[in-house]
């Protein structure tokens, strides 16, 4: 019986021309969509590995210079384009796209890709999530208000049930025949994210990338499927069709439009996010007067050479073995990677406690919790900009680091006219780095997979109560 | 008759209780976006206050050093603060602000991602410019809840919710064909009912702002505020009257409430949504604005060029500008003066580079500008940033007064690195100051009315177009 009626619902909606029409209309945004993310993951993607080989060819070409200019000097990290970014761009256009790694300092990531470009784009831009997380839950909304409520007002309830067929089965069968026509968009539109995938440059894409897309894929079936028992229920329940229609787009507001932007001031009330000016100045205390305030500079430097002369049982800087200058450099790097460890944790701390509200939010408008794990998957999240930052960091700290050492051991008396060449360029790897497994990326995002987990339960539990109360008349 | 209808639904408008409930939730919405844009633009102020306060703090010892080594008072020790390097590099920098203008709390627009102040130095543009402030990028990609967003995407919905079956409902109650029975034209009837609610919602909208705003600070007296203000609720106004039309076209075909409501929902997620989206995939299509990842490489072939040339370029540089020799022997080695020429070699290098920015950028807003008119939410999104003074061409305007600001700047401290010259006081006193000059009233009052003309006239077209259509209205189902 089951079957019969969601293969009747099937048929009915798939005959329906609206449907047709919408369907194919969502369809075209969805290949539109991955067709300009392909295209721009392609473009991005090669610019920033040709630029990461052009910075490794300026470091290892400088020249002659003392090893401390040349940590000076520095590289540049460009943040890699993520596979899945083809489908949901994350925050990535209002994320600094490179940052400089020289001595002394933590910088932050600069040029976001969202100031160069018109005010217009703040109302979105067209990506495949934009297309999934708004326009999909319409469609279905369109499919479904009218599903239950509409049989009663044209009395062909009445007449179903006086032939046995059960509630439950009713509306059971029903979500299966939405989710059946829901399949004749998504099953191209998947195909084509595929082909996408495997047609990038980058060989590893599609391989690497599977268990994200397929976690992916899923979320986003369970997101559709809150819908359609959400939208199953309310039609139900409510006293017509439109009355049904009225609630479901309430609901669609409230969910794609009202609770993001709401969350963001409330987020940003409860965890205030600082000026870049409170940010430097407080980096710039610490670094000259000590993280508690009562360790300055030339103290720590004072007790650094006490320390030096007795470790190697001489009394002046002269008779030491090593260079002191190196010695005082990475002493002074040591105590400036604690200060920045401790203003940027509490820095991203700030963040961190921001996203959970908007995962929190995700109790009222499940479409956060679902935009933020498809970020998560596709790569594009805060998160995991934070976790190539730090992966920038550790190798601007070995950098330094390898260049003051250098210069503890060689340079002698010469400080910082003692010069070096490519030879000890070389010695410094180049810059590697792996995306976080999606344990990690799950780990993020707990509150989300409850929440999405919560909803559809829940949803499920409304439908099976509101069809077995559902009104005849 | 018109009056007769329009009295006639005032009181079943006021007897409805979703109305009233309705009104009560958008002057909650409001509320709330009043607050945010004023909390918002409290802490841009206290930015600005903080950086100008460290500064003036900081000129006021550099003043004082400076005066103590003139009269010979100053210790050894320390280091003279007289040298124009550090002081134009460091010690005795200014910051160019960009103020907030009274009516900023009632659109945040680009501010958020835009800084509103730079630090200038003697240093190459590309340092200065970089500058950002700090924030979640999930909160600028989300984007604020202000004043601006309840008007562009929440007002339309309560129009649409308030109106979506004037007709189709009347239909369907069987009371349509008896009212016709009377003698009023269907026409009058549904220009009847519109005109009130238009006034009604027009009116509640332009009292909460006026109100909101006299609540959040905007003075009606100030003649700049008043006029900016006028605009802002004549483009809500104009934006209110597009949706009426909107609205009454959905209910001038004769489909069912729900068929309606549907259609509605469409359009305003058309104009609101997709189209917007299409915009910025044309134009960024049409005038690709180069990577900033060009530009980091570019800067650093050409420093890397210009430090390898070093002591040849510093040469080179005293040749062509012989007045700035200093008295006694050149030091081709001196730090200072080399980093200089090598820095005016790369700024004169990455020129070009910086400009196709700036060019692309240009060409995206002109065309926007054009293209604008297609959706009516772009078009009073960009007229609402452009009177609150938080559109990208005003940033435009005032990082075109930074850059004359920062040339301003290092015309007056690099000739006095070369000649190696020492800093008096009065040379402290006389360092170039940013005061900004705000955008010209002219073109902003001009975009506001090409705005308002551009929602009035297709709000008149397709008012036009339902009273056609209205003839053909199929009184029963």
């Amino acid at each position: 019986m089951l079957w019969r009626i969601a293969r009747k619902e099937f048929t009915e909606l798939v005959r329906d021309g609206r449907f047709r029409w919408s369907a194919v209309f969502v369809l075209l945004l969805l290949m539109a969509s991955v067709g300009m993310g392909w295209k721009n993951y392609r473009e991005v993607s090669a610019q920033h590995r040709t630029a990461q080989e052009a910075m490794r060819a300026f470091w290892l070409n400088q020249g002659e210079k003392s090893p401390h200019s040349a940590a000076h000097y520095g590289l540049y990290a460009f943040k890699p384009r993520t596979p899945l970014s083809l489908v949901d761009q994350g925050v990535d256009a209002f994320t600094g796209v490179s940052v400089w790694l020289e001595a002394h300092k933590q910088n932050e990531f600069k040029f976001r890709p969202a100031q160069d470009a018109t005010a217009v784009r703040r109302f979105g831009e067209l990506t495949a999530a934009m297309a999934l997380q708004l326009l999909m839950p319409l469609l279905i909304i369109l499919l479904t208000f009218s599903s239950l409520a509409g049989e009663r007002e044209q009395g062909v309830l009445r007449q179903l049930l006086s032939l046995g067929v059960r509630k439950r089965v009713l509306a059971l069968g029903k979500a299966l025949g939405v989710a059946g026509a829901l399949g004749a968009i998504l099953v191209p539109a998947t195909v084509l994210g595929v082909m996408a995938l495997a047609l990038t440059d980058d060989t590893g894409a599609l391989a690497g990338s599977w268990t994200r897309m397929a976690l992916m894929g899923f979320l986003y079936l369970t997101y559709f499927a809150v819908f359609i028992v959400v939208s199953l229920a309310v039609s139900a329940q409510a006293a017509s069709s439109r009355m049904a229609l009225l609630i479901l787009l309430g609901f669609w507001i409230v969910n794609g439009l009202l609770a993001p932007k709401a969350v963001t001031d409330i987020a940003k009330r409860l965890y205030p996010t600082p000026s870049a000016f409170a940010f430097a100045t407080d980096v710039q205390k610490a670094l000259a007067n000590g993280v508690d305030g009562h360790n300055p500079r030339d103290k720590r430097n004072e007790a650094l050479k006490v320390q030096t002369l007795k470790q190697y049982g001489v009394s002046r800087i002269e008779d030491l073995p090593v260079n002191f200058a190196g010695i005082a450099l990475q002493a002074d790097e040591e105590y400036g990677n604690e200060v920045f460890d401790r203003a940027y944790g509490t820095l991203w701390q700030t963040y961190t406690n921001q996203n959970a509200a908007y995962q929190l939010a995700g109790l009222v408008a499940p479409v956060l919790s679902v935009r933020a794990l498809s970020m998560g998957l596709a790569g594009t999240d805060f998160e995991q900009h934070s976790h190539f930052a730090s992966a920038a960091e550790s190798y601007r700290r070995m950098l330094v680091k390898k260049m003051n050492d250098h210069m503890i051991d060689n340079a002698g008396k010469q400080d910082f006219a003692y010069m070096v060449n490519a030879e000890v360029w070389k010695t410094v790897p180049t810059f590697e780095y792996t995306l976080p497994d999606v344990r990690w990326v799950l780990g993020n995002q707990i509150t989300s997979v409850l929440l999405i987990g919560v909803w559809a339960i829940a949803g499920i539990v409304a439908l099976v109560v509101a069809s077995n109360r559902i009104r005849t008349d | 008759m018109l009056t007769r209808i329009m009295k006639h639904e005032w009181r079943m408008l006021v007897s409805d209780r979703t109305l009233a409930g309705l009104v009560s939730v958008f002057a909650l919405i409001v509320i709330y976006g009043l607050h945010n844009g004023t909390s918002w633009t409290r802490f841009l102020q206290e930015i600005q206050q903080a950086v100008q306060e460290e500064e003036i703090q900081r000129l006021g010892k550099l003043k004082e050093a400076v005066v103590s080594f003139e009269q010979g008072k100053a210790d050894k020790v320390v280091p003279d603060p007289r040298s124009a390097a550090s002081v134009g590099a460091s010690a005795g920098t200014r910051s160019a602000f960009l103020p907030t203008t009274a009516l900023a709390v009632l659109t945040v627009g680009q501010s958020d991602l835009y800084p509103s102040y730079f630090k200038v130095t003697t240093r190459s543009k590309d340092t200065i410019i970089n500058h950002d402030e700090i924030e979640n990028p999930t909160n600028l990609l989300t984007g604020r809840f202000d004043l601006a967003f309840v008007m562009i995407a929440l007002y339309p919905l309560l129009i649409l919710a308030i109106s979506y079956n004037l007709l189709s409902g009347e239909r369907e109650n069987g009371t349509l064909a008896l009212l016709l029975s009377q003698p009023v034209a269907l026409r009058t009837y549904l220009l009847g009912k519109i005109s009130l609610r238009l006034i009604v919602v027009l009116l509640l909208a332009v009292a909460f702002t006026s109100v909101g705003a006299l609540l959040v600070g905007i003075s009606p007296t100030n003649t700049e505020s008043l006029w900016r203000f006028t605009l802002w609720t004549g483009m809500v106004m104009a934006y209110g009257l597009f949706w009426f039309s909107v609205v009454m076209v959905v209910n001038a075909f004769g489909m069912r409430s729900g068929a309606n409501a549907l259609v509605s929902i469409g359009v305003w997620l058309a104009f609101v949504v997709v189209i917007p989206s299409f915009v910025t995939i044309a134009v960024t299509t049409l005038y690709p604005v180069p990577s900033r990842v060009e530009l980091v490489q570019a800067i650093r072939a050409a420093s890397t060029e210009a430090n390898a040339k070093g002591s040849r370029l510093l040469a080179k540089f005293y040749e062509d500008h012989p007045e700035l020799v200093p008295e006694g022997a050149i030091n081709l080695n001196d730090f200072a003066t080399r980093s200089y020429a090598a820095q005016e070699e790369v700024e004169r290098q990455i020129q070009p580079v910086l400009a196709r920015y700036d060019e692309q950028l240009i060409r995206q807003q002109a065309w926007v500008d054009q293209w604008r008119f297609v959706s009516p939410a772009i078009v009073a999104q960009e007229a609402l940033n452009v009177l609150s003074g938080t559109s990208v061409a005003r940033y435009r305007h005032f990082l075109n007064q930074v850059d004359a600001f920062h040339r301003e700047w290092q015309s007056f401290f690099i000739p006095k690195i070369f000649q190696r010259v020492r800093l008096t006081s009065a040379d402290i006193e006389a360092m170039p100051r940013f005061t900004f000059v705000e955008e010209s009233s002219g073109a902003v009052i001009g975009k506001a009315i090409t705005s308002l003309f551009g929602l009035i006239l297709p709000a008149c077209l397709i008012g036009w177009i339902a009273i056609v259509r209205l003839r053909r209205y199929p009184l029963s189902e």
